[in-house]
This record gives C-alpha cells, sequence and structure tokens, in this order.
C-alpha cells in the first residue's frame, strides 16, 4: 500500500504543473519553455481573471504571475487565488519589470511568495524556481507530517476516552471535566470501585502535552483499575504506579498525581498528593476544611516511593465536596497574561451552589477569565461529593441497646469460644465442616515487618481466583477475610483501642497511631489458612486467622458492634457485624486470638 | 538566547542560567548546555535568579541534568527561583531531589 502511494508520488512529482499568467503571448512562451525544461507542464493564462480561473480549474503546484495586465492586474488575481487556496502550498512568483520597493512590498502583501524582476538569465529563472519548489517540498512534508500525526492523536484520543474514561466508576456522581490543550491530553482521569465498596478516584497530569505525554496512561489506568478491584490499598497502588513508571518512563517524564480513597466506613476520606496543585476539602456550608498540599515528588521520577510516604486521612461529612485541580487550571492565561490562580479557583467554589457540579462551575469560570487566549496546558476537574455511598446503604440490623462505653470486661478475655446463632442454621458446627476433604489448601504466614508492610488480603484473592476463578460471590469473602484480618492486626497484634474511633478527630488519631506502630513493627504474626471444600451447588470457605497477640474482649466488642450500627454518630465497628451477616458460621476462640469462620456460596442464590 | 551557560573551571562548577520561561521550547538548548560538560564531579548551578515561569517539562529537564550530573559524580543546585518558580519546585516537592538554595 505504501509503495504504491510513493510510486504515485514520484510520478506526481516528475509531472509537476505550472501556471503562467501573463497578458504578452511572447513571455508567457519564453517562461513555458524555461519550465518544460526543469520538467514542468504549463498552462498559461492572459489576464488575471483568467488565471484564477485556470487556477481553480487546473490546481497547479507552481503559478508565475505577472502585474500589469488587463481586466485583472496581478495583485488582485495573487489575492483572490491566495484566498481560495487557502491551506494549499502552490508557491506564486510575480515576475515584473517594475523593480521598485513598491512593488517589492506590494506583491508580499497581495500574498505573492517571491518576485523575481526582469530582465534574468534562464539560469537565474531555473535557480529561483529550483529553490522555491524547495521551499514548496519542505512546507508540504511539514503538512503530510502533521496530518499524520493528526491521525495518531485522533486514534489515541479515541481509545483514551472509550478504554479509560468510559470505564470509569459512578460517572454520574463524580463530576469529571477536562479540556485539553493538544488533542491529546497529558491529564487522566479515572474512578473505580475496591471489593468492600470504597471508591478511589485519580487525577494525573503526565508532563507536557500530546502522544508524548499519553505513553504512561495506558498501564497506569490498568494498574489503577486491577489493583483496586483486587482490593489493594491506595498507598499500594500508589507504590507499584510509582514503580511501574519510573522503570517504563524516560526521567523527563513523570506523572504529578493526586489519588483520593472515599471509604463507606467511618466517613473517611484518604488523600495522597504528589506534585499536583493541593487537593480541596470543601464542608457544605461553603468553608474550605482542608487542603491536601503535595507531599512527594511526581509519580515516576524516583525509583521507590520515599520511606515515610502515607496517606492522609480525613474526616467528612455526607455535603462535603473534594475538588481535585490539575495546574492547568492555576496556570490558565488572559489575553493580559494573567494567570487564573488559586484565589480565583477558591472564590468561584466558595460562591458556587453546591447542589450544582462544581468542576463545571469552575471550568465556566475558566473560560470566561481567558475569553478566547490560546491554552497552554490541558484543564482537568474532579468534583466529588462525599455522599457517593448514600443510595446504597450496608444492611443494618435491628437492635435495642443504644447506650455503648467500651470496657474491658476481664470475664469477657477468657470466653473459650463464641457462637452465634447462624451458626447452627444448617446444624453444622466448625468441626464437622471439617471431615469433608478439602480440595485444596492455602496458608500464609506474615510476621514481623512484613505484618506491617504487605497486605495479604489480594494474594489470597489471587489465589482463590487463580483457582476457582472469578465470580461476584467473591466479594463477600473479600470482605469477610479483610475485616478478619484488620480485626487481629489492629486489636490483636497492634493492640489498638476502637474506643478512639467514636469521633471524627478520634479516628484521625486512630490511624496516625495505627501508622506509626505499623512502621515499627518487627515482631508478631498472624497466620492465615484457608481450605476449600466442594458442595453441590458451589462451595465452602473454611477460614482460620490466629494471631500472636494477646486477645481481646471478643465478645463486648461484638455486642457493641450490634449497637453502634443504628446510632449514625457512632463510627466504630460495622466490622465484624458485616462479617457476621455474610458468613454461615464465626467463631472467635482462644481469647480473641483465634478466629474461624466459613463462607458459603451458593451457584443459585448469587 | 535565552539560557547562558559558564564554566568556573577552577571550582568545578557549571553555571547554566536561565531567562525569563523555563518550557519546553528550551529542551534542545537546555540539553546542549550541558552535554558537554563531562568532568568528573562537577557542581551544576541552575540559576533561575531571571526565570519568570517554568512549566512541568522543566520539571522534566531538571530530572535529566540531575541524571548526567549523577553519572559524573557530580550534583545539581537550584538557585535563587523567584516565588511564583520555587511555588512549582515545591508542589513537584523537588527540594527532596536537588539542593534549592534561595
Amino acid at each position: 500500500m505504501l509503495l504504491v502511494e510513493e510510486n504515485i508520488d514520484k510520478e506526481l512529482a516528475v509531472k509537476k504543473l505550472a501556471l503562467v499568467v501573463d497578458d504578452s503571448k511572447m513571455q508567457c512562451m519564453m517562461l513555458s519553455v524555461l519550465l518544460e525544461e526543469e520538467g514542468y507542464r504549463v498552462v498559461s493564462a492572459h489576464d488575471g481573471a483568467c488565471g484564477v480561473a485556470k487556477y481553480i480549474e487546473h490546481q497547479p503546484d507552481l503559478i508565475l504571475m505577472d502585474i500589469n495586465m488587463p481586466i485583472m492586474n496581478g495583485y488582485e488575481a495573487a489575492k483572490q487565488i491566495k484566498n481560495i487556496s487557502r491551506g494549499s502550498l502552490a508557491p506564486l512568483i510575480f515576475i515584473t519589470s517594475l523593480d521598485t520597493d513598491k512593488a517589492f512590498i506590494e506583491s508580499v502583501d497581495a500574498g505573492g511568495d517571491s518576485i523575481l524582476v526582469r530582465p534574468f538569465t534562464p539560469e537565474v529563472f531555473k535557480a529561483k524556481i529550483k529553490s522555491i519548489q524547495r521551499i514548496s517540498d519542505l512546507y508540504q512534508q511539514v503538512k503530510n507530517l502533521q496530518q499524520e500525526q493528526q491521525k495518531d492523536e485522533e486514534l489515541a484520543e479515541l481509545l483514551l476516552n472509550s478504554v479509560i474514561g468510559a470505564r470509569n466508576f459512578a460517572q454520574d456522581k463524580i463530576g469529571i471535566v477536562k479540556k485539553a490543550a493538544a488533542i491529546f491530553s497529558g491529564d487522566i482521569q479515572l474512578s473505580e470501585q475496591c471489593p468492600n465498596g470504597d471508591v478511589h478516584v485519580l487525577l494525573g497530569d503526565f508532563t507536557g502535552h500530546g502522544l508524548r505525554s499519553s505513553i504512561g496512561a495506558i498501564p497506569l489506568t490498568s494498574t489503577f483499575r486491577t489493583m483496586t478491584q483486587k482490593g489493594f490499598s491506595l498507598l499500594e497502588i500508589v507504590k507499584q504506579v510509582n514503580d511501574q513508571l519510573y522503570d517504563l518512563l524516560p526521567a523527563d517524564l513523570f506523572l504529578a498525581a493526586s489519588f483520593v480513597c472515599v471509604s463507606t466506613v467511618h466517613n473517611s476520606v484518604y488523600v495522597f498528593n504528589a506534585g499536583l496543585p493541593d487537593t480541596y476539602i470543601f464542608s457544605g456550608d461553603s468553608q474550605i476544611k482542608h487542603r491536601v498540599s503535595s507531599q512527594h515528588p511526581p509519580l515516576g521520577v524516583i525509583p521507590k516511593l520515599l520511606s515515610r510516604s502515607r496517606l492522609e486521612l480525613y474526616s467528612v461529612n455526607d455535603d462535603d465536596r473534594i475538588v481535585m485541580i490539575s495546574d492547568g487550571v492555576i496556570e490558565a492565561r488572559n489575553t493580559y497574561q494573567e494567570m487564573y490562580g488559586i484565589e480565583r479557583f477558591e472564590q468561584v467554589v466558595l460562591q458556587g451552589d453546591f447542589s450544582q457540579n462544581l468542576a463545571i462551575l469552575v471550568m465556566q469560570s475558566v473560560n470566561e477569565f481567558c475569553q478566547n487566549t490560546e491554552q497552554e496546558d490541558d484543564i482537568s476537574i474532579i468534583d466529588i461529593p462525599c455522599n457517593l455511598f448514600l443510595d446504597e446503604k450496608l444492611p443494618v440490623l435491628s437492635e435495642n441497646d443504644s447506650e455503648y462505653e467500651e470496657q474491658i470486661d476481664e470475664n469477657s478475655l477468657h470466653i473459650k469460644s463464641l457462637e452465634f446463632e447462624n451458626a447452627n442454621k444448617e446444624n453444622i458446627s466448625g468441626d464437622e465442616i471439617l471431615f469433608t476433604p478439602p480440595v485444596w489448601k492455602w496458608q500464609l504466614l506474615l510476621s514481623g515487618s512484613r505484618l506491617g508492610s504487605v497486605n495479604p488480603i489480594p494474594i489470597a484473592m489471587t489465589q482463590i481466583q487463580a483457582i476457582e476463578g472469578a465470580g461476584e460471590h467473591w466479594q463477600s469473602l473479600y470482605t469477610i477475610l479483610t475485616e478478619l484480618f484488620v480485626n487481629a492486626l489492629d486489636h490483636g497484634i497492634l493492640q489498638l483501642s476502637s474506643k478512639l474511633k467514636n469521633s471524627p478527630e478520634g479516628f484521625v488519631e486512630y490511624f496516625n497511631e495505627r501508622e506509626e506502630r505499623l512502621a515499627h513493627l518487627t515482631s508478631g504474626h498472624i497466620d492465615i489458612q484457608l481450605s476449600y471444600h466442594l458442595l453441590n451447588n458451589g462451595g465452602r470457605m473454611l477460614i482460620k486467622m490466629k494471631d500472636s497477640g494477646k486477645g481481646f474482649a471478643v465478645l463486648e466488642k461484638f455486642k457493641l458492634n450490634s449497637i453502634t450500627l443504628d446510632n449514625k454518630n457512632k463510627l466504630s465497628g460495622r466490622g465484624l457485624e458485616l462479617v457476621n451477616q455474610l458468613t454461615e458460621t464465626l467463631e472467635y476462640q482462644e481469647h480473641g486470638t483465634l478466629v474461624k469462620a466459613s463462607y458459603v456460596w451458593d451457584q443459585d442464590n448469587n | 538566547m535565552s539560557i547562558k551557560q559558564q564554566i568556573l573551571a577552577d571550582k568545578n562548577q557549571v553555571v547554566i542560567a536561565i531567562d525569563k520561561n523555563f518550557d519546553f521550547s528550551l529542551h534542545q538548548l537546555f540539553r546542549e548546555s550541558y552535554t558537554n560538560c563531562d568532568t568528573p564531579k562537577t557542581n551544576f548551578i541552575l540559576d533561575l535568579s531571571r526565570t519568570q515561569y517554568m512549566d512541568s517539562s522543566a520539571l522534566g529537564m531538571i530530572l535529566l541534568l540531575k541524571d548526567h550530573a549523577e553519572q559524573l559524580g557530580g550534583s545539581v543546585t537550584v538557585s535563587k527561583p523567584s516565588d511564583t518558580v520555587y511555588k512549582i519546585l515545591e508542589i513537584a516537592q523537588f527540594h527532596r531531589l536537588v539542593t534549592i538554595e534561595k
């Protein structure tokens, strides 16, 4: 295909067409001969109007134009031709005996590309044609390249929009606005849901614009989505993205990005800002609650995330809004070269109507500010309402008690075994289940510093799905495993008291304390054992999780968890209650250091 | 020329000064300003005292310079950025990567 095109190009190159416009037939003939010697075919016209008509008819590659002609002079004809041929590259040379500055200036103004003053020798004429043709050929090459690049960019944009943007989660609730400087944007906006219902949102800005800046977009998207879906925490995803981009991209290409996790639990939001302008949390009554500043170089710059990197945790209300912006917003310029700036952004949001999409509001304001100035950088704004989950609350059990105070009851510490009502649903006790042989077993024992740095649950889920295939029913299992593991880690190993979690401030404190203790964890272990048993119509997963901690007041805790569900202000412990609902049996033994649970899925009910 | 380069051989220093806008248009010039400096342990001083604006591709260029300097066992010092420029360096947390002298 390419070969054929090249051949046609060559043929056309050989047979270039020149248009000679001159009222003197003598001159026409002389120029024609010289042009033919240079390999041109020639068409001629004897006045300006006729020249324009012939131009339209033949679309020549080169035009030679006399100035003084009847009916329409050369300047007027040149203007008309240049007007018609907008975007065409056929050079136009004026041939004249008027050797004056005025003639020269007027021919350039009329759109002439060059001027040749009589008398001239055939050699000078031919040299002139060659030089002007050389420039014209360069123009053509540039234009071809531009068109090819544009085609590539359009294709890439199509890909990006359909593969990346279209798959975003909760597109009806999360306001995303983007405006690319080049066709292909270096900005990227992603949202995806975790197995436990949390939502991860990313606003990223790759260095530069166009195709070059988007090389990283596809691997970034795939890592972000896959890891989120598998249940990796936000910080683990950030780490992976950094390492991957560092390996993949040249040194001067990197990603400034802000990551947000909106958690279904505890009305909390986690933020990690690496190189983007501040990410904002606005309260429903139009106040700035937090500005989350960049705390890390952009991703892909250094081989590993800085060692003390951590997520920032904030407690939020349902009517709070998180707004993320790219630097294109702040640096957008108007005709006076003023920047839009952060103050204007804050003003617009604070004065804005919070029932509206704030991202669109900001974009409108930026557009008004810039009027028609050319946009230098990609502009992206994401507006996340913190009530993302209002429509899909977790089921709540009816409870009578309303007061809750956690007290470590010495007696409850010695409770050996705790069976719940639904443990007897099918008259199967934990031990009986073990009689049917498992089709496979899996075990992972994490200890010391690895406990603080590795999340075993995505690893377990990957194993399970590798053996049994993917499916919706594993989402519940993911929740069960996560809750049990977090309990074992937080209360068993780290000895954190969930009392802290009773207030929004306390939850932040809890989180900070947890991070601190995790970072210094050197001893202790958690042993996770899974065994899978086939049932006629599905399967049963037996879970055993044993930690090396001192145990915690399971009974007390569990009772209390049920209570807190009813009271929206209580932040602690929907966890175990949820696990209780999802599992067939749930038992805490050995002072709460060993938990056994079984999870059944049925093809008909799942 | 919006980039000036000055070699202080006795101090093992190369000063690269950027005028006005430090952006993608300087890519080629900027590269040329340091690629021929291959004396071991050169300290590259990036003088931004006259730089009014800098974009993210400029950050990328600083990283390229840093790579080059580190290959020579040398270092990069960013000198006297204006408040606007410093803000950009700060958002990108570049003080963790190179020395910045205000």
